[in-house]
């Protein structure tokens, strides 16, 4: 009979913890309506931003605009200490969200290690700053409680820091690695060169088909306040990407637990309706026994 | 007659989308109106008001508190901080987003006198804004 009991436990069990994974789904679910929205409107203008960022870039490197040699703009191909910049969320339970994003950091620090390059740590989010804190690896700068909530004014501080350090030739590079949002089932992880700008394609035949005029007395001025509020913006945009990813990441990983709670409570219930059976039976044989002893 | 593309994008979503006949807009370095066939440009921009005449001859007022804008074949996309639509379907909303154009170019805007000419600025464009209301 103890056996049925602790059976009967288990299920309910079990069944509490159903409920609490669906309503955490539900809310996933609502948050991630809102999330996606809001990145969506912001899409077009980190895309049409970087677009005009690549093309004075590529512009830049094909010496179209002479007398430019910001640090901003030079391809650098032997950095010497680089800033890694990562976003992971304030909260678990949602499946390999930040584990992702927290591999992908670990390869950047190795590959550094390898080609003797030195890097500091910049982290957003509980999450990740919790586990390189336990494995001791060190950080420079930690924010927390921006993830779960992007505000476009403590972000631009904290990449602010890191803007300072480029210019001033501390670091050579700055990476930014986040886990962003692609659509309700997939998370891209993105690994992004933020400073110098990265210059992907450059055509150079292509670009001086078209005539670009920098009207500013001060190219190098127009161009330091335009990267700046490039970079201040990927991070911004990588915030709430992130947020939009996590909450799609916690609703699927809430969806599969709560599927599986389901599978569990089915099979403990065959379980339970087996003991409860084998129970009935030995009484019964028991009682019909006692009658026959009798006889 | 040629017109415009043009496209006014915030970090939080796009604010204007449409064709155009002209287009001026506050330059770092002056005011600069831009025509159809307009020469390729990149340049920064100050705080000010963008002045947006619509192909249905319409005029339109966006406040803006810093941005840049990129003129390409016809196409000007211009990208801001911050912006604020004079436009409303009535005077209520018209006075609801004259505050909120005043309230971002005195964040922004450092001098007195400069704070005072977009405000004026702004002011006539959302009287501009009644009027048509009232026609």
């Amino acid at each position: 009979m103890a056996n049925l009991k602790e059976i009967q436990r288990q299920i309910k069990s079990v069944s509490n913890t159903q409920k609490t994974t669906r309503a955490m789904k539900l809310v996933s679910t609502a948050k991630l309506r809102r999330a996606e929205e809001l990145a969506k409107r912001s899409r077009l203008f980190a895309q049409k931003t970087n677009q005009v960022i690549a093309e004075i870039a590529s512009r830049i490197h094909c010496s179209k605009i002479g007398g430019i040699d910001s640090r901003c703009f030079v391809q650098n191909d032997a950095p010497k200490t680089i800033d890694i910049i990562f976003v992971t969320a304030d909260k678990g339970l949602c499946g390999g969200f930040n584990l992702q994003t927290i591999k992908a950091v670990k390869r950047l620090i190795s590959d550094c290690s390898d080609k003797n390059v030195n890097f500091r740590l910049r982290g957003i989010g509980k999450k990740g700053i919790e586990y390189f804190n336990f494995n001791q690896v060190e950080m420079l700068d930690e924010v927390k409680n921006l993830s779960s909530s992007p505000d476009m004014q403590r972000s631009s501080e904290f990449m602010t820091r890191s803007i300072k350090d480029f210019k001033d030739g501390i670091v050579d590079a700055v990476y930014l690695v986040y886990n962003g949002y692609k659509n309700v089932i997939t998370q891209e992880l993105h690994v992004n060169r933020i400073l110098p700008v990265e210059v992907t394609d450059f055509d150079c035949e292509k670009t001086t088909n078209t005539v670009l005029e920098l009207e500013a007395h001060d190219e190098e001025a127009m161009l330091d306040s335009l990267v700046t509020k490039y970079a201040e913006f990927n991070m911004y945009y990588a915030l709430i990407d992130s947020v939009a990813a996590e909450h799609s990441a916690r609703m699927q990983a809430m969806d599969a637990a709560t599927n599986n709670a389901k599978q569990m409570v089915k099979s403990l219930t065959v379980k339970y309706n087996k003991a409860r059976q084998e129970a009935i039976t030995t009484e019964l044989i028991e009682i019909i026994s006692g009658v026959e002893s009798m006889k | 007659m040629p017109t415009l593309e043009l496209e006014v994008l915030t970090p939080s979503g796009s604010i204007f989308h449409g064709s155009v006949k002209s287009v001026t807009v506050p330059g770092e370095e002056g005011e600069f109106g831009v025509l159809p066939e307009h020469v390729g440009l990149t340049t920064l921009l100050q705080a000010g008001v963008i002045d947006i005449i619509k192909d249905n001859g319409k005029k339109e007022s966006i406040v803006v508190n810093w941005g840049v804008v990129q003129i390409a074949s016809n196409l000007v996309t211009v990208l801001v901080d911050g912006a604020v639509a004079i436009r409303g379907d009535s005077e209520s909303e018209v006075a609801k987003a004259l505050d909120e154009a005043k309230e971002l170019i005195s964040s922004v805007a450092d001098s007195h006198s400069m704070i005072a000419s977009v405000s004026a600025r702004i002011e006539s464009a959302a009287h501009h804004q009644n009027h048509t209301h009232m026609i």
